[in-house]
C-alpha cells in the first residue's frame, strides 16, 4: 500500500538494467512468461509445433484483450466488474446478426466494438460526472448487460461467417503467423498510441492522485470518461475475437472471465491503486495463465490443486515484482532490526503507552453535549439514509404486488432476518477490511472450506458441535490472519493475496471432502436457522445481539478509531502512532472469522455443506458495503448503512423471487435498484 | 530475481527429470484418453468422474488404458486451450464434459482433423464430428411437468425452481415444461426464480417465495434440484409428514429416500432425511453418462460403428417405482432398486441415479470411490 511513486511516464532510462529496475512488475512477469513457456516446451513431449503456437495465441487472445482494456480502466484507479458481461453482450449480438455480405462481416465486427465502447461509455459517464464510485456502478452494469444477454439471446446458439472466424482466428500468413498474434498486437499498438498522447499522461496521472492531476490543469472527470470508453471498446475487441473463435454465441461465455483479467493485471505488474503499469504486462499475464494449463497437463497435476498452483504463482509473480530495496518484506525485517536493538538498548518507541490515551482524547471531543444529535451526526445520516428509503420503497413494492397482509405479517421480517443473516454477518468482516483500505476476495471459499469442515467434523452431534464451532472460528481466524499477514508483512496488494488464498482454500477444500462433502448439522443448528419459538426463528435473536456488538465494534473502541485513521491514510496513521501491521492482521483475521461462522450458520440453514456453498455472497458482501455508504478506498462508512444494504438487498431479491419474471428482466430490474441507490449516495459537495 | 530465477530453473528442470522417467514407465501401449471437466464443485461432478474412471480400471478397460484427469473450471476459454493442449499431448480420445454447446465448436474441429475421438457427456457438442451422450432435456421436461399436472388433477398454484439461466439445458426443460402446464388453464404458476441447480441456492430461493407466498397457498412444486429441500423445509415450517405438496424433480438420494413409504426401515435416517411416503416423481440427469461416454470412446477407439447421438432415459421413479438397495450392486439395480440407505449416503443430495443396464461394471461403488463392480 505504501508503495512507492514513479514517475511512470518517464521512459528515459540509462540502460536496460535500471530500466528492469524501475519496470520490476513488467521485468517479472516477462520472465515468468519465458519461464513458463520454456518450461511447457522442454516437458511436453514434442518440440512446439505451429499448431501449438497457434492454439496458444488463440486461446489467450480474448483475456488478453480483455486485460488491456481492464488496465486501462485500473490505471485511472477504477475498477470494472463488467468487463464479463459486456464480452457475452458483444459476442451475442456479433453471432445474431446477418453477415452473409463483406459488408455485413465488416459491419457486426465494428458494431460489436461500439457496443463494448458504449457499455464503457455508461459506466463512464456515472464514475467520472456523476463521481459515482467505479465497483458498484460497474456491478450494478454487470446485471443491466447481462439482463439484456439473455434478452437477445436466451440460450447457446447463433451463428459467425467463417469470413470472420477465418480473418481472426486463422493464420495471417500460413503456417507463420497466427492471426491472433496480429490483433493482439495491433491492441497493444493502440496502446502505446493511447499512452504517447496527452490522455496517457492524464491516465496516470489521474490514477496517481486525482488532486493533484485536478491542480495540475488536467480534467480528471475527462480522463475517467475516455478510460472507461477506451477499456470497453477492449472489452468489444474482445467479444468480437471470442465470437470469432468460437463461430458462435454463448450468453454465459464472458463471465468467468471478469476474475481473470484482474489476476493478469495484477501478474502484469500493474498496481490495482492506480497510475503504476501497463498493458504490455498484462497481455504477458493473460498468456502466462493459459500457458499455465498447459503446464498442469503435461505434469499431470490433480485435478483438486489446480486452482493451489494458480494461487501460489499469482503470489509469487506479484512477490517478485516487488523485490527490492522498498519492499514492506525488507523493511519489516529491518525495522524489527531496529526495534530489537532499540529495546536492548532501553529507548523503544513501542514502551511508550500514550498512544491509545491520545486517541481516546480526542475522540472525547466530538461528543459534544449542547449540539442536537442529527446535527452531530449528519454526515451519517446522509451516507446511511439512502439504503433504508430504498428498503422502505422496496418494502412498499411488494406490499403493492402481493397485497394482503403481505408485510404487516412479522413471518415476511422474520424471514428477511433469516435470509439477510449471512450477509448481516459477512458485512462486519468485509466492512471493516473496506473501511480499513483493503478488500478480501477469499470469502467465497473461506465460507465453504469451513461450512465442510464444520459439518464433516459436527456430524450430526450437538455434543460435538460444542467443540467444533469454536475450532472452525478459530480456522477462519487464522485464514484471515494469513491473509493478514500477506497484506501487512509482505506488502502485497489485497487482492492478490486473498484471490490466491480463495483458490488455495478451493483446493483445500476439495482435498478434504474428496469432491463429496460428508456429514451433517447438528440438531442445535438447525433449531437454530429453521426452528420457532413463538413465530420467530431463534436466529434472529442471534442478529440483534450481534448488530448491537457490531456497532459498538466499529463506533465505540480504539480498534474502529485505528481501523479508520488506517483507511483514510496509512503514512499519516503510522506517524500518529497506529500500528498498521496489527490492525491490518487484525481486520482480515475478523474478516475470516465472519465468514467462518457464515459457512457453521449455511449448514445450520442448509443441513449439510456443498462446495460451491459460499460461490453466491461475494459479491453482494462488496454490495451491501457499499450501497450502505463506505468509500471503497476506505476511511469512511458505518456499519448501520451497511445493514441498511442488507436489507434493501435481501428484500429486493424476496421481492423477485415470489414473482413469475423472467430472469433477464429480473437482472436489469436488480442492476436500475442498485444503481439508483448509490446515485442516491452521490456526493452533493462540488469539487 | 536472481533468486527466483533459479529457483524457477531448479524446479522446470526437477520436473523434466520426473516426467521423463514417468514416460519410460507408459512406453508399452495404451490408448490415451484424456477427461476435460468442467466445474468439480457438485456431487454430480464428483460421481460422473469417479463412474468414468471406475470404467477405465475395470477388468475390461484396465490394461488398454491410460486416463488423464483435467478441469477446466468454468471457463470455456480455458476449455478451448485444454483441448489443444491435450491433442499436443498426444491423445487418441477426449472425453469433455463441455462448458459451453457452442463455443468449444472449433477447438473440437481441430481435433478431429487431428484424427481424436471427442466425446461430450451431459451437455451438448454441436459440432458434427462430435459424439454426444446425454438424457433428452425436453423429455425431462415434458414427463416431470405432466406427473405433477396430473397429479393436481389439472389445477393448482404451482412454483417453478428453474436452473442456471443462459444454458440450453435449462431453456429446454423449462420450455417443455411450460407447454405442458399451458394446456391446463387451471394451473398457475405464481413463482418462478434459478435454482442454479444446487440444493443449497434451492433453499434461499424457497425461502423468499414463502415469504410472500405461505405453504397452505400453494399445490405443488416443479424443480430441476431441489424436492429434498422442499420437503424438508415444510416439514421444518410444521406441515405434517402427509400434507407434504407434491414435488416433481431430479434424482437426489434425500428426494428418493423422502419417496419412500413411511414405514420403511432406512439406516442411518435422521432429521428430514427419512422415509416419508413424498408424493414425487424423480427424473434424473443420470450420473453415468460419464461412463457411457468413457465406453463409446473405446468403441470408436476400437473401429466399431458408433451412433453420433446417444439419448439416455431420465429414467423416471415415481412412488409406485421406488425402491431401497440394501448392497447397490449393479446385479441389485438391475432387478430395480434405484435408492440407497442413508447410512451409505449420508449426503441427501447425492445422485441415485447411477444403474445403466449397458454398463455392468459400474454400480454403488463405482460411483462413491471410482472402483468397477467384481
Amino acid at each position: 500500500m505504501a508503495q512507492s511513486m514513479q514517475a511512470p511516464s518517464a521512459r528515459s532510462g540509462n540502460g536496460l538494467f535500471s530500466a528492469a529496475l524501475r519496470n520490476r512488475g513488467l521485468a517479472a512477469i516477462i520472465v515468468i512468461f519465458i519461464l513458463a513457456l520454456g518450461l511447457v516446451n522442454a516437458i511436453s513431449p514434442a518440440p512446439m509445433s505451429y499448431f501449438d503456437f497457434h492454439s496458444l495465441a488463440n486461446g489467450g487472445a480474448p483475456l488478453a484483450l480483455a486485460a488491456v482494456g481492464q488496465t486501462i480502466i485500473v490505471l485511472s484507479g477504477g475498477f470494472d466488474l463488467s468487463a464479463g458481461s459486456t464480452i457475452s453482450l458483444v459476442n451475442v449480438i456479433v453471432a445474431s446478426l446477418p453477415q452473409d455480405t463483406l459488408a455485413g462481416q465488416v459491419g457486426v465486427v465494428l458494431l460489436g466494438l461500439l457496443v463494448g465502447g458504449l457499455v464503457g461509455a455508461f459506466n463512464g459517464f456515472f464514475v467520472a460526472y456523476f463521481r459515482l464510485q467505479s465497483i458498484v456502478v460497474t456491478l450494478s452494469t454487470m446485471f443491466l448487460v447481462h439482463g439484456v444477454t439473455l434478452l437477445i439471446m436466451p440460450d447457446p446458439g447463433g451463428a459467425v461467417a467463417p469470413e470472420i472466424t477465418a480473418f481472426f482466428s486463422g493464420s495471417a500468413i500460413t503456417d507463420v503467423l497466427p492471426a491472433s498474434v496480429l490483433v493482439v498486437a495491433v491492441a497493444l499498438l493502440a496502446w502505446l498510441y493511447l499512452k504517447g498522447l496527452r490522455f496517457g499522461t492524464a491516465l496516470y496521472a489521474v490514477g496517481s492522485d486525482a488532486d493533484a492531476a485536478r491542480s495540475a490543469g488536467l480534467s480528471v472527470p475527462w480522463t475517467r470518461f475516455w478510460a472507461f470508453t477506451l477499456g470497453g471498446l477492449f472489452y468489444g475487441a474482445a467479444g468480437v475475437f471470442i465470437s470469432a473463435q468460437t463461430g458462435s454465441a454463448d450468453p454465459l461465455v464472458g463471465d468467468p472471465i471478469l476474475l481473470q483479467t484482474f489476476t493478469a493485471v495484477v501478474l502484469g505488474g500493474t498496481s490495482l491503486a492506480g497510475g503504476r503499469g501497463g498493458a504490455l504486462g498484462s497481455v504477458l499475464g493473460a498468456y502466462t495463465l493459459m500457458v499455465m494449463v498447459n503446464i498442469l497437463l503435461s505434469l499431470d497435476v490433480s485435478a483438486y490443486y489446480s486452482t493451489v498452483a494458480e494461487g501460489i504463482v499469482l503470489i509469487v509473480a506479484a512477490m517478485a515484482g516487488a523485490l527490492g530495496s522498498e519492499a514492506p518484506l525488507r523493511r519489516y525485517l529491518s525495522s524489527v532490526g531496529l526495534r530489537l536493538k532499540s529495546r536492548g538498548a532501553g529507548f523503544a518507541a513501542s514502551a511508550a503507552t500514550l498512544k491509545p490515551a491520545a486517541l481516546r482524547q480526542m475522540s472525547a471531543q466530538d461528543q459534544g453535549w449542547n449540539v442536537s444529535w442529527l446535527v452531530r451526526h449528519a454526515d451519517l445520516v446522509r451516507i446511511v439514509l439512502p439504503a433504508y428509503l430504498a428498503f422502505v420503497i422496496v418494502v412498499i413494492a411488494t406490499q403493492v404486488v402481493y397485497g394482503g397482509d403481505t408485510i404487516f405479517a412479522w413471518k415476511y421480517y422474520d424471514s428477511l432476518i433469516v435470509l439477510g443473516s449471512f450477509l448481516a454477518i459477512l458485512a462486519l468482516g468485509q466492512g471493516t477490511v473496506i473501511l480499513s483500505g483493503g478488500l478480501d476476495l477469499s470469502i467465497a471459499w473461506t465460507i465453504a472450506f469451513c461450512g465442510i469442515l464444520a459439518a464433516g467434523l459436527i456430524n450430526g452431534s450437538n455434543l460435538a458441535s460444542v467443540w467444533v464451532i469454536p475450532l472452525v472460528l478459530v480456522v477462519g481466524a487464522a485464514i484471515g490472519g494469513l491473509n493478514g499477514i500477506g497484506v501487512a508483512v509482505l506488502g502485497l496488494p489485497p487482492i492478490v493475496v486473498t484471490l490466491a488464498m480463495n483458490g488455495i482454500l478451493q483446493g483445500a477444500a476439495l482435498v478434504f471432502s474428496d469432491g463429496t462433502p460428508a456429514g451433517f448439522t447438528s440438531p442445535g443448528l438447525r433449531w437454530l436457522m429453521t426452528g420457532k419459538v413463538l413465530g420467530i426463528t431463534p436466529v434472529v435473536v442471534f442478529v440483534a445481539i450481534f448488530v448491537l456488538a457490531a456497532i459498538g465494534l466499529l463506533g465505540r473502541t480504539v480498534f474502529s478509531r485505528w481501523v479508520y485513521a488506517l483507511g483514510n491514510s496509512p503514512r499519516a496513521s503510522y506517524l500518529a502512532g497506529v500500528n498498521v501491521r496489527t490492525t491490518t492482521i487484525a481486520v482480515y483475521v475478523l474478516s475470516g472469522v465472519c465468514s467462518a461462522l457464515v459457512g457453521i450458520l449455511l449448514t445450520g440453514f442448509g443441513g449439510q455443506a456443498s462446495l460451491g456453498m459460499g460461490d453466491t455472497y461475494l459479491l453482494p458482501s462488496i454490495a451491501v458495503v457499499i450501497i450502505g455508504g463506505t468509500l471503497i478506498t476506505g476511511g469512511r462508512g458505518h456499519y448501520v448503512g451497511m445493514l441498511g444494504g442488507v436489507l434493501l438487498l435481501t428484500a429486493l431479491q424476496t421481492l423477485l423471487a415470489g414473482t413469475t419474471l423472467p430472469s433477464a428482466s429480473r437482472d436489469i430490474i436488480f442492476g436500475l435498484v442498485v444503481l439508483a441507490a448509490v446515485l442516491a449516495l452521490r456526493e452533493r459537495s462540488t469539487g | 530475481m536472481n533468486f527466483w530465477k533459479s529457483a524457477a530453473l531448479g524446479l522446470a528442470t526437477a520436473a523434466v527429470a520426473a516426467l521423463s522417467v514417468t514416460s519410460q514407465a507408459m512406453a508399452e501401449k495404451r490408448h490415451k484418453i484424456y477427461l476435460s471437466m468442467s466445474y468439480i464443485g457438485n456431487d454430480w461432478q464428483a460421481e460422473a468422474a469417479n463412474m468414468l474412471k471406475a470404467m477405465a480400471a475395470s477388468k475390461e478397460y484396465a490394461d488398454k488404458v491410460d486416463l488423464k484427469v483435467q478441469v477446466a473450471g468454468p471457463n470455456a476459454q480455458k476449455q478451448i486451450q485444454q483441448i489443444n493442449a491435450m491433442v499436443q499431448a498426444g491423445a487418441e480420445a477426449i472425453i469433455v464434459y463441455p462448458i459451453s454447446p457452442t463455443a468449444l465448436n472449433e477447438a473440437v474441429k481441430n481435433a478431429c482433423a487431428k484424427g481424436v475421438t471427442i466425446v461430450a457427456y451431459d451437455g451438448v457438442i454441436e459440432e458434427p464430428c462430435a459424439y454426444n451422450v446425454h438424457i433428452d432435456q425436453a423429455e425431462w421436461g415434458k414427463v416431470t411437468a405432466r406427473w405433477l399436472a396430473d397429479k393436481l388433477g389439472g389445477k393448482g398454484n404451482i412454483v417453478m425452481i428453474t436452473g442456471v439461466s443462459g444454458t440450453s439445458v435449462d431453456t429446454l426443460r423449462n420450455k417443455a415444461a411450460r407447454e405442458v402446464f399451458a394446456k391446463y388453464p387451471d394451473i398457475k404458476v405464481v413463482a418462478e426464480a434459478n435454482g442454479m441447480w444446487s440444493q443449497a441456492v434451492a433453499r434461499t430461493e424457497l425461502a423468499k417465495i414463502v415469504a410472500t407466498h405461505s405453504w397452505d397457498t400453494l399445490n405443488g412444486l416443479w424443480m430441476q434440484v431441489g424436492c429434498y429441500t422442499a420437503n424438508s423445509m415444510q416439514l421444518e415450517a410444521g406441515v405434517a409428514d402427509d400434507k407434504v405438496l407434491p414435488c416433481a424433480g431430479e434424482g437426489s438420494n434425500g428426494h428418493r429416500v423422502q419417496m419412500l413409504p413411511k414405514d420403511t426401515q432406512a439406516a442411518g435416517s435422521n432429521g428430514t432425511y427419512k422415509p416419508l411416503g413424498a408424493p414425487s416423481i424423480s427424473a434424473s440427469s443420470q450420473a453415468y453418462p460419464g461412463a457411457y461416454a468413457f465406453k463409446i470412446a473405446m468403441e470408436v477407439l476400437a473401429k466399431k460403428k458408433v451412433e453420433k447421438t446417444t439419448l439416455l432415459s431420465p429414467g423416471a421413479v415415481t412412488n409406485d417405482k421406488v425402491k431401497l438397495c440394501q448392497t447397490g450392486s449393479w446385479e441389485e439395480m438391475k432387478a430395480g432398486c434405484n435408492t440407497f440407505q442413508p447410512e451409505i449416503i449420508p449426503n441427501p443430495g447425492w445422485y441415485a441415479s447411477i444403474f445403466s443396464p449397458d454398463l455392468p461394471q459400474v454400480g454403488l461403488n463405482a460411483a462413491l470411490t471410482g472402483t468397477p463392480e467384481e
